[in-house]
Order: structure tokens, then sequence, then C-alpha cells
């Protein structure tokens, strides 16, 4: 080649080199820009999906606050037991390690069954499983002198929700179960990693379900901690970043008084039926009993199913709460409240005397109203109609009365409506008017309707949480709190004032003697009680019929079939003359209410009094 | 001349360059390999190996390389087929070939074969060159691009369809001749989609250009690697502290995903870093290229660093998700004998084609 050709090829090649490595700088410099636009601009972002790659947090179970009684005496605590803990992760050969720890612990078919299966779903997750709940001392001990062969083993401590009176508090306190919405009260921790979940319960991520434990829940549940762990990219956790302790729910103080509910307990023995008792001062319930009960230590810690379907097809029921549930008519119980109504509306007085034969006929239809004693009481004022518990005089006061008012003055005792403020699904019962009549059976409302609830009887029906609420009424002379469980620090006293123009001071002492009569006169219906305590208590007792039957002959007929009976209830207060404890009793199908349901009442009294 | 490096020929500006490439190498090495002092250290043995190539490759008179340039490509292609026959497969792909405890990559080898022998070929033909010359190159370049295309090996085939251009193109190519292939290439594109690319190449092009449609599957290496570099931010974890390298959330970390390792841990300033010493030892390489001696040897410098210059940029691209993702080392920090040895072998070259000077008549 020439020179002047070795200069143009020169050239030539100079200007495509630049060409290329001008070409290969741009690019470095896109991708600098490239990398810039990813480390500067982006940076927030691509840091939190680093984060989120890496950091896996776990919730760390909290406590449950404990229940205790108006003496600070446990009745819900978490009782500390031990289990055999596994990481399953760990262990390469899953029957050899069953076949070491089998002469150490003893496992069932079942227990080896459940480890294999669920080592198998969690052997990928650094994780722990329980092998065994619950060790016993000896265990524990067999279990310690060889640790050294278990490396992938540990025994830890694990909570159980336990009461020291698992069947009498059963519907009052309520049992836990496990929840599968425990992810909704941290919302920072991804509803998957709760599966991963640091457990202080043996029973896992528990919440309240009824009574005082699903009330006041939120109270006692505590606040959950986390634990922060690193995470590799084959889901291994690595080491633990981050501990934040969980924080133990908060105590919670009730009104309930264990001595008078065992005594509640006693006295109702097997039958059905439910007690309450309040304290006046306060509106504290002492006793919220209904029976037959069911033991929630069971229940909260995992029942079997077979024990589970026997107790959904008990005949008697045992989680229906009658205490709060029950709808019982009031009987003769509610003959205070018609007085009342005919006091303050001036239909009678307590000076007012009247024939009573024994029944009492209803002007427009001629249908008769039968007393309980056959012959009647002769003549009858308002004291003795109490005392003798006159149908004869209550009924001919009710067919006086405007329906409508005295529905209205049933609600103002707290009928229809729920009364206790913090009690667990409680029943409104109900209150009848001529409305609600005709709306469901199409007929109008009849003056017999009004008649029959003059005593007790009819459509009006009540629950024994309102029958208590109304026995604290009556004996607060209408200055009462309002009911409830829990005692709060910040929590002010309910109280309820019932007054009206026509019923005053003299017309709530004639009252309070009149029912005090009921039980310490010579003639009063609930006499058989006077002699079992040493302090004077007022009352009315009832007998609620379940069948309408003309005679005492035909009574003694149904009578042979248990459920067809009457029911028997009370309503008292004392001590007299300062009550300081109102209770109702009800007892299905137990007769006479004086001498069935009253010694229970008096019962419960006495160990709230006595102490 | 009496300089004291009359005897040994020798350039400060790439040996320095180099040796701070290959200790930032092993150090980032250490960090992504988690620790690992065993793949350090055989890296090590090889850094050590490789610069005493590079020397004394470096010592020769470019003519050498200028005579048996048609000898190394047939001896290139002749390893190429050993490994077809004899070769094991790893993941799907027969690449390697071993000879007792040494196993290499037989298709780096061609990274510098072509272009030499296309500079020899080219180097003394007039301007512009004919027809028959070109088809001469594009046949040579596009037998070597299939037999390494067929291992599968997409990247090395790229790479050396990339150094054989390179060549033509500084020889002298046409414009017009360059314009008609482009517009071939776009037509033929269908076809080339279709039949030449494996399934796995398909996909792996598919989720560059849609990398949210799958984030579990083919484009967690792509997301990996951006969440990676990004978390970055300006100064980096730190050295050891990248928890995408340090947990296994990034890949190949070692190798093609190096550099994410090195925007993880370093930030925007070790990246900063890393790319002005890869820019100062191509400037150099260009300056070298222009100031060369003769054709051949200014062909053999340019087709050679732009070969490398291609090769970096294509692992830079694919890992801040530029390009999709093609396997290609980070050019001196990746972990890998085999690509260290043509690399030291490369410059070896260079630096011997870019420091003997022939005194010229006028």
């Amino acid at each position: 080649m020439i020179f002047e050709e070795r200069q143009i090829e020169k050239n030539n090649f100079s200007s495509r080199a630049i060409l290329l490595f001008g070409l290969i700088i741009l690019s470095l410099l896109v991708v600098l820009i490239k990398v810039f636009s990813l480390q500067v601009s982006g940076y927030s972002d691509y840091q939190l999906a680093a984060l989120k790659n890496k950091n896996y947090a776990v919730p760390v179970q909290a406590l449950r606050g404990e229940i205790f009684d108006r003496n600070g005496k446990a009745l819900v605590k978490n009782e500390p037991t031990f289990d055999l803990i596994t990481r399953p992760n760990f262990i390469s050969n899953i029957d050899s390690f069953l076949e070491e720890i089998e002469p150490v612990i003893f496992l069932s078919q079942a227990e080896k069954n459940r480890y294999k299966k669920l080592q198998k779903e969690k052997a990928f997750v650094n994780k722990e499983l329980v092998l065994k709940k619950d060790l016993s001392d000896e265990e524990i001990a067999r279990f310690y002198v060889r640790s050294f062969n278990f490396q992938n083993a540990f025994i830890a401590k694990r909570y159980r929700r336990i009461s020291d009176y698992p069947k009498i508090f059963s519907h009052v306190l309520g049992y836990t179960s496990r929840t599968d919405d425990a992810y909704k009260s941290m919302p920072e921790i991804p509803r998957s990693h709760w599966k991963d979940a640091e457990l202080s319960y043996a029973h896992g991520l528990i919440r309240g379900r009824t009574g005082l434990e699903e009330v006041y829940d939120h109270y006692l549940s505590g606040k959950h901690g986390q634990r922060v762990f690193e995470m590799n990219a084959m889901g291994q956790f690595v080491k633990s970043l981050s501990f934040f302790e969980p924080v133990k729910g908060s105590d919670l103080y009730t009104h309930l008084d264990i001595e008078a509910q065992q005594s509640a307990a006693k006295y109702l023995g097997n039958r059905r039926g439910a007690v309450v008792a309040i304290d006046l001062e306060s509106g504290g319930i002492n006793v919220l009993y209904s029976s037959p009960a069911y033991s929630i230590n069971q229940l909260s810690n995992g029942m079997s199913e077979i024990d589970f379907q026997d107790l959904i097809n008990d005949p008697d029921k045992p989680f229906f709460n009658r205490a709060l549930q029950g709808r019982y008519p009031p009987a003769s119980t509610i003959k205070p409240a018609i007085g009342m109504y005919g006091l303050s509306n001036d239909i009678v007085s307590w000076d007012f005397v009247m024939d009573d034969p024994g029944f009492f006929t209803l002007p427009e239809t001629g249908r008769i109203f039968r007393g309980w004693r056959k012959g009647g009481h002769g003549k009858v004022d308002m004291h003795k109609a109490f005392l003798v518990s006159s149908n004869t005089y209550f009924l001919s006061l009710a067919y006086q009365a405007d329906i409508l008012k005295l529905s209205n003055h049933f609600s103002s005792i707290g009928f229809g409506q729920k009364v206790c403020l913090d009690c667990f699904d409680e029943d409104k019962a109900f209150v009848p008017t001529p409305e609600w009549k005709y709306s469901m059976m199409n007929v109008g409302w009849v003056k017999g309707d009004t008649v029959n609830l003059g005593i007790g009887q009819g459509y009006l029906v009540t629950t024994p949480m309102q029958l208590a609420n109304y026995a604290s009424l009556l004996a607060t002379k209408g200055e009462f709190a309002e009911p409830s469980l829990a005692i709060m620090d910040n929590q002010k006293k309910s109280f309820k004032t019932w007054q009206d123009d026509g019923f005053d001071d003299s017309d709530w002492t004639k009252m309070h003697a009149a029912l005090l009569d009921v039980i310490e006169s010579d003639y009063g219906t609930a006499r058989s009680i006077r002699d079992l305590k040493e302090f004077q208590v007022a009352g009315k007792s009832g007998t609620a019929e379940l069948v309408s039957l003309d005679s005492k002959e035909a009574y003694q007929e149904v009578r042979t079939s248990e459920l067809l009976r009457d029911h028997s209830i009370i309503i008292a207060f004392g001590p007299m003359p300062n009550p300081r404890y109102a209770v109702s009793v009800v007892i299905e199908n137990g007769e006479s209410g004086g001498a069935v349901a009253g010694p229970v009442a008096i019962e419960v009294l006495k160990s709230l009094i006595n102490e | 001349m009496n300089r004291p490096f009359q005897k040994i020929y020798f350039d400060p500006y790439i040996f320095f360059s180099l040796f701070f490439l290959s200790i930032l190498g092993l150090f980032f090495l250490f960090s992504a390999s988690n620790a690992d002092i065993n793949i350090v250290s055989k890296q090590f043995v090889y850094v050590i190996a490789g610069f005493i190539i590079m020397i004394l490759v470096s010592q020769p008179d470019p003519d050498i390389f200028r005579r048996i340039s048609g000898l190394f490509l047939v001896f290139s292609l002749l390893l190429l087929g050993i490994t077809y026959l004899f070769g094991p497969e790893i993941n799907g792909a027969q690449r390697w070939i071993r000879i007792g405890p040494i196993s290499f990559q037989s298709s780096e080898l061609l990274k510098l074969a072509v272009p030499i022998f296309l500079a020899n070929f080219l180097f003394n033909k007039k301007l512009p060159i004919e027809r028959k010359e070109i088809i001469i190159s594009l046949a040579t370049i596009f037998c070597c691009f299939y037999i390494v295309f067929r291992q599968p090996d997409l990247g090395t085939a790229l790479i050396i369809a990339c150094s054989g251009l390179f060549v033509l193109f500084l020889s002298g190519l046409s414009w017009s001749f360059m314009g008609g292939s482009l517009v071939l290439l776009v037509v033929s594109s269908p076809f080339i989609w279709n039949i030449l690319l494996q399934p796995f190449q398909r996909q792996r092009i598919a989720t560059f250009f849609n990398p949210e449609s799958d984030p579990f599957g083919a484009s967690w290496n792509i997301i990996q690697s951006k969440v990676a570099i990004g978390s970055g931010g300006l100064m980096g974890k730190g050295f050891g502290e990248g928890s995408q390298t340090q947990l296994n959330f990034l890949p190949e970390t070692e190798t093609d995903f190096i550099f994410s390792v090195i925007g993880e841990e370093f930030g925007f300033f070790g990246v900063l870093l890393l790319l002005s010493v890869y820019l100062f030892l191509l400037l150099r390489c260009f300056y070298l290229a222009l100031s060369a001696r003769d054709r051949f040897c200014r062909l053999v410098i340019g087709g050679l660093s732009l070969t490398f210059a291609a090769n970096l940029i294509i692992n830079l691209c694919m890992v801040v998700g530029l390009l999709p993702v093609v396997g290609m080392p980070l050019p001196f920090i990746s972990k890998g004998g085999s690509s260290l040895m043509s690399l030291f072998l490369t410059f070896g070259i260079i630096i011997s084609m870019g420091t003997h000077k022939k005194f010229l008549p006028q």
C-alpha cells in the first residue's frame, strides 16, 4: 500500500473507532443513569422490598388477664403446664427420634400419628412443634436426665385457662376458644405469619367466646408482642433481629362472690333453674348461676367431640343460660308491681277492703279466674292481699287497669328490656301490648288478657335477671343501681330511679312491711322459710302455671309429667329493715314458690350477709 | 531508545487497571460467595496465573499472532469439536472441556481467534472491501457463532459474532452494506425467534419485557437483582452486609450477578468507582488502537477491546434490567478461570500490539 492509501485507511479506522468507543461510553453512561435511578430515585421502594424479603415478623402471644371475685379470689387464672417441644426441621429421621424418646415420654399412637403428619408440614421452617402437652412431673424428671440425647427437643412452659370453679361459674365467666382472626389485632404482621406465632397458651391463639371472657375480651386480651426473624431465600430463620415483649391483658375484678355462688349451686342441686343476686349499694351482681352447668376448663382447653356432643344433646340444655335467657311468667311475684300500679293510679288504696270468695268473675264474659285457695281469704285489704297472695284482689285490680299504662309500668320497672350493663347475650324477655297481640294472633286484646297479667300469668315473661333487678328496685324503694358484673376503676355507678307522684314514701314503707310479712308473719305464704335464718327477709314467692287449669284436681293429673309442673319462683331482699342484697330464684317445674325456691334464696342471702 | 523497559513490553496503565480490578474482584467475590475462602483462593491463583500469561503473551512481536491466526482458529474450533463429543452436559448445555483437574470453556478462545483471524484476513485489503471478502468474513463469523450457539450458549455466541463484526466494521465495511443487512435482520427476526431460539431463551426475553408477569418464576432474578442494587442506595449496606446477597435472595452472586452484590454493598459510589476503572481501561485501549504501528494491530486492538467492552456492557445492562438475562460474566470480577484466562490473554495481545513499534519508511 502506498502512503496516501495508508493514511486514508488510518483516518477511516480512527473515525469508525471513535464512533464505536463513543457508543460504548454512551452505553456505560446509560447504565450509570439506570443505576442512579435504582439506587437514588428508587431507593426507598427497593429498600422496603429488600426488608420485606428478609424480615419475618411473628406475633408473640400475650397472656390474658385473670378474673377475680369481689374478695380478690381468682375465678379464672393462667396455669402453666410443661410441654415437650421439638424443632422439627433439625430432626432428620422422625421414626428413630420417636423410638428414642418413647421410653422417656409415653406417647399414644394418635399422638405419634399427629406428630408425624405435622412434622412433614412444618419441617421446612425452623419452627417449634409440640410433641406432648402437659407432661407429668415424672416425665419431666426423666427427660431432664436424658436431655443430652435429645438436642432438638426441650421442655417449655405453656399456659392453660383454668378455673378452680369450672362448673358453677361456667355461664357467667364463659369460655375461650381458638380463633382464626387474631391477625386483625396486629395489622403490621401479615396474616400468613400467624401460623408461626410464638404461643403462650397450649391451646393456641384464643379469644373469649361467651360470658365475661367475651364481653371483656378487649380488656382481658392484652397486646401481642412481636419477634422479627431474619429469613433467607429458602424460608429458613437465620436469627432473631428484634423482640417486643407482649403485654399481659388487664385483670378483671368482678362483684361475683364465690361462696354465695357455691351455695346457690349447692341448694339448687341438680334441678334446672337460675339464681341471681345483686348488691343493692353498687348494683354489683354477686351471684349469676344457671343450672345445669358445664365445665369451662374442658371447653377452653380442648374438649373431645363426644363430650361436646353429649353437652349439646343433653335434654336439660346445660349451655342454655337460664339466668339471662330463661323466659318465665313472673306469677305472684308480679303482685307488688300491680299494687304499685293500683296505688299510683288511684285504683285502690291501702285501706280498700274487698271480699275474696276464692275466685274472680270477669263481668264481660263470665269467665272465672280461680285463686290458689278454695273458699278464698275472706275480707282482704292490700297488706293482707300480699300476705296471703290473694288472686281475687289483684285480678280485680288488674281488671280496672288500662293495658297501655300497665305495659309502660312494666317497662318502667325493667321488664321487656336488658337490665344488666355487661352481661353476655342477655334476653329482653317480653312485655305484651294490644298492638303486639293483634299483629301476632290477628285478634284484639281482651279484658281477660289484662286480668291475667294481675297475677303474673299470660303473655308477660321475665328473666331471672329482670326479677332480681325488680327485687332490687323494690328493696331500694326505687333508687336502685343498674346491675353489672365487673368493677371498673373509672366506672361511675349508674343509678336509676323509679318514682311516681301517686306512690310516696309511706307507700314504700307499707310495701316493705307487707313483703316482710310474706315471710316473717304467721300467715305469710312463704312463712316456711322464716326459721332458716337469723335476720329478717322481705320477698314475694310465686308459682308459675305452665298449663291453665280450672281446679286442683285437674292439676294433680298433669303433675305426673314433670315438665308440665309449675315453676317455683321467689324474689327476696334482706336483711330488713335495711336491705343490702336482693335475690331472685327460679326453679323449673319446682312447684310451690315459697317452699322450693325460698330456701335457695335464703341460703344465698345468708352467705352474702354473713361475710 | 534506552528506556529501562526496553526489553520488556509492558503498559503500566493497563497493568495497574487490571491489578486494581482483580483486587476489587477478589474482595467482592469474598462477600458474594458468603465468605467462601476456597472460592476466593482458587480465584486468586487464577489471577496470578493470568498476570503471568498476560506478561508472557505481551512479549513476542505481533507478527507471530498474524502468522498463527489461521492455526489458532482451527485449534479453537477443534477444541469445540472435542467439547461437543466428550464434554459433560451441565444444566442442559455442553460448554466445558476437562483435561485432568483443569476444566475450561472452549468457546472463550473463539472470542480471540475470530477477530485475530479476520484482522489477518482483512488488514492488507484495499478500501472499500470487496464483496467476496465480506462474504468469506461473514461466513466465518456465522460458522463460529452457530457452533457456540448450538451448545447452547447464546451469550458467548453473540460476543463471538460481535468480535468478528467489530473487526469487519473497523476494516472499512461499506455503510450501504450494513444498512442492507439491518433491513434483512429485521425482516428475518420472526424466523430467528421461532426457529433458532430455544424455549428457555424465548422465555427469558419474554419475561424481560414483562417482568411482573411471573415474579417467582423466570423474572425472579431480574427483580431480586434490581432490589439488591436499589436497596444499596448511595453508600451501600457495607461489606458482607447486603441482605439480598447474604440471604441468597439474589441468584448467581458469584458469577453473572456479582455487579448486583457490588451495587447492594457498596452503593452508587462503589459502582461509580468500578465503572471509572473500566472506562479508564477502555480509553487506554482506544489510545493504543489509534497509535498502533500498523493496520493489523489497529484492527486487533480495536476488535478485542470492543469485544471486551461489549461483554462488560451486556453484563451490566442485564443485571440492571436493561437487557434480558443471558449468561455473561462481569469481566475480571466474576468467578471463573476460563473467562479470566481469556481476558488476560486478550490484554496480553493488546499490550503486545500496542507497545511494539516498527520504524516505518516514509
